[in-house]
């Protein structure tokens, strides 16, 4: 793992994966979008609430931890300008797996004819 | 902070202050979202208060990301940048004006696959020296010729080995060649050490002997052992004893030639790869005793890993004669 000289500690940050894709509602873009709720159960389950889909998930410790790295100084490559260069600005310990299939939600299930 | 740094037509590598690593780009089918202070569960049964609903924004999305994994420095090349143009000495003819292959630390921290830690420590290894505000290494012969002339003024002051004075050295040697050389080759070939109040050098036995036999070993394909012996001796400086196993990593001898001999390989001239520098020497000689290839591939182990791991994973061993040798794993043409 790669230390940053920082004083104090590195911004946490936590990684959820979701199986396949997220696509925004209507043809908008993701940006700005809400995706959805995340909550825990009393037993720390996390539970994702996307559209009317509720996924189950468990929370994984990362065997190899992530650094999120921000690239610097994007100059012209080249001697003359100046050298590319990335800062760790976080690292991330945790993941939010969803693997499950998402559940739709129904609130009105008909009664039996 | 870190660097990724390689050519166009190498793999690249991620240099942190003193590591390098390899890099892979990695791919899943999952999505993956990183959330800036998004809470664990434990983090948020610590905290008892809220019920408020945190509002937390999804930094960024990806499908790939870098795997990274620590290897050797790629320092091969550092030595071949700097041999285009050794030093050869002030009085050298060449012309001193041209200047495309000469490289400062800046140049080098752009062309080597290295961390700078590991570049600088290995222009320490290899001698060389900054002249102009570019790093040098200096031709073997010049170099031979500064180092004759402190083994000289060391015979002739009758001089203790380890302590041989700087002060002097610069006296009686400064109207011969530059200043900074004698002091960068008592560098090169001593330690350096102060008592009371004077800067004095322990010179290195073995890498004195070392250099004089490549000396004279260059200047043929091989060598009557015996003979070889016996001219090393007689060359190297009052005092010090020539021994073969100085020669690791520089010369290798032939047991099975009759007479014995011995001819210059030097490890720094084979690939750099791990795959292809067992070819290499398998194409040398076909088998090989773990004494003798152990000074060959030393420098290719990764960080905890053995020589004999090396040996099992790409050499297969047989008994020879009551003697354990190693030879390649597939043909060599």
């Amino acid at each position: 793992l790669i230390r940053s000289e920082g004083a104090g500690g590195l911004a946490q940050w936590v990684l959820v994966e979701l199986q396949g894709e997220v696509v925004p509602r209507q043809s908008g873009a993701l940006a700005g979008s809400l995706l959805g709720d995340l909550h825990y159960t009393c037993e720390g389950v996390p539970v994702l609430i996307v559209g009317h889909h509720i996924l189950y998930g468990k929370v994984v410790q990362l065997e190899k931890p992530f650094a999120v790295l921000v690239k610097q100084g994007a100059g012209e490559p080249g001697p003359a300008g100046p050298h590319t260069h990335y800062t760790v600005t976080a690292l991330i310990k945790t993941k939010l797996l969803f693997k499950t299939r998402p559940k739709p939600i129904i609130t009105n299930v008909p009664k039996k004819v | 902070s870190l660097v990724i740094r390689g050519e166009k037509d190498e793999q690249a590598v991620l240099c942190s202050k003193d590591k390098t690593y390899d890099m892979k780009i990695a791919d899943t089918s999952n999505m993956l979202l990183f959330i800036p202070g998004c809470k664990t569960p434990e983090e948020l049964n610590a905290d008892q208060a809220s019920c408020d609903i945190i509002h937390s924004q999804v930094a960024g999305f990806s499908n790939n990301y870098w795997e990274l994994r620590r290897c050797r420095p790629k320092l091969k090349k550092l030595r071949k940048l700097l041999m285009e143009d050794p030093y050869e000495g002030p009085d050298s003819r060449k012309d001193q004006t041209l200047t495309f292959s000469k490289y400062t630390t800046e140049d080098l921290l752009s062309l080597i696959q290295a961390s700078e830690e590991e570049i600088l420590h290995q222009l320490h290894v290899i001698d060389a020296c900054k002249i102009e505000g570019y790093w040098r290494v200096l031709e073997f012969d010049y170099e031979m010729k500064l180092l004759n002339h402190v083994t000289q003024l060391i015979d002739s002051e009758s001089w203790s080995l380890s302590k041989v004075p700087l002060r002097t050295c610069l006296e009686e040697l400064g109207s011969l060649e530059p200043r900074e050389m004698i002091e960068h080759i008592l560098l090169s070939y001593g330690r350096k050490y102060i008592d009371d109040g004077e800067v004095y050098f322990e010179m290195h036995e073995d890498k004195i002997c070392r250099a004089i036999a490549q000396m004279l070993l260059q200047n043929a394909v091989k060598f009557n052992l015996s003979e070889f012996q016996e001219v090393w001796q007689q060359s190297v400086p009052e005092g010090m004893t020539a021994r073969l196993d100085q020669l690791k990593g520089l010369a290798l001898v032939d047991k099975t030639s009759r007479p014995e001999t011995i001819f210059l390989l030097k490890v720094e001239d084979l690939p750099e790869d791990n795959q292809e520098r067992f070819n290499s020497l398998f194409s040398i000689r076909e088998k090989w005793t773990e004494v003798d290839i152990t000074p060959y591939i030393q420098d290719l182990c990764a960080e905890k890993q053995t020589v004999g791991a090396l040996l099992t994973k790409y050499a297969r061993s047989s008994m020879q004669n009551g003697v354990k040798v190693y030879n390649s794993r597939r043909p060599i043409s």
